[in-house]
């Protein structure tokens, strides 16, 4: 698996390609609590890209989970994109897809990520 | 056409596992839609085994099989570790909020959702989980499709 982090403005982008699974899980984990800590607290947002990922097990569901939890604790909006359909599976079947946003493409999450100025 | 083979359970091994079913499929011919559901039913089952089934000083060994008939692919998945039914767990929480959800059982439930069938046996010193579903090869006509 490989993964890019890019920043845009106040949304930290994190792009995830190739197969989440237990064995990927640790070191995604550790790039996500990076991000996290580095993205800039309330009013800052964290978009994960799943357009290039192509297998989540639950061990892989479980960063997902726990990027959710770090990000809401500091004070960051969260929401995952692009998700193929047998990633966007392991979402539904877990309830995932209820409790965290997921958006259909990467222009829809960021134009969510940030409230437009008034 | 039917394809077995047999590791110690350790994480580390998952690798050759899933490796092994996408040989399997690929020669096959099986679409990677169709081959994907195993490999997560793979990659749970045996994580389960590697987590729960080696008791102390001993490393439990997993064999896996595969086998595809006209309609359905079968995987199997036995450990001579202590008896463990993991279909015997309960089923997580689906509806439960961010803050309260877990992750244990998840695997185990979305074999069960993945798979047209699953069944757990306890034969001898040995535990064997088998899952199947129906399949689709891709050098078939998709179901459904009316040629002419």
């Amino acid at each position: 698996m490989n993964t890019r982090i890019e920043k845009l403005g106040l949304v930290t982008l994190v792009i995830a390609q190739g197969r989440l699974d237990f064995s990927a899980a640790a070191a995604f984990q550790a790039q996500i609590e990076q991000a996290v800590a580095a993205a800039g607290g309330a009013g800052a947002a964290m978009v994960i890209d799943c357009a290039g990922l192509e297998y989540v097990s639950s061990a892989g569901l479980r960063v997902f989970l726990l990027a959710a939890r770090s990000a809401q604790g500091a004070g960051l909006s969260f929401a995952v994109c692009a998700l193929q359909h047998a990633v966007r599976e392991v979402f539904e079947l877990s309830g995932f897809s209820r409790v965290m946003a997921v958006h259909p493409d990467r222009a829809t999450a960021l134009a969510a990520a940030v409230p437009k100025p008034a | 056409m039917e394809s077995r083979t047999s590791v110690p359970g350790e994480a580390a091994q998952l690798q050759a596992l899933t490796q092994f079913l996408q040989d399997f499929c690929a020669t096959a011919k099986l679409p990677p839609a169709t081959t994907l559901p195993f490999e997560i039913a793979l990659e749970e089952i045996f994580m389960n085994v590697v987590m729960h089934g080696s008791p102390a000083g001993r490393l439990a060994q997993v064999e896996v099989s595969l086998a595809l008939s006209d309609d359905d692919l079968t995987l199997a998945v036995e450990d001579d570790g202590p008896a463990f039914d993991p279909l015997a767990l309960p089923a997580p929480d689906v509806s439960a909020p961010l803050e309260a959800r877990r992750i244990g059982g998840l695997g185990v439930y979305f074999v069960r959702q993945m798979m047209d069938a699953v069944s757990y046996a306890r034969t001898g010193p040995r535990n064997q989980l088998r899952m199947s579903k129906r399949v689709t090869r891709s050098d078939a006509a998709p179901a459904g499709t009316n040629p002419g």
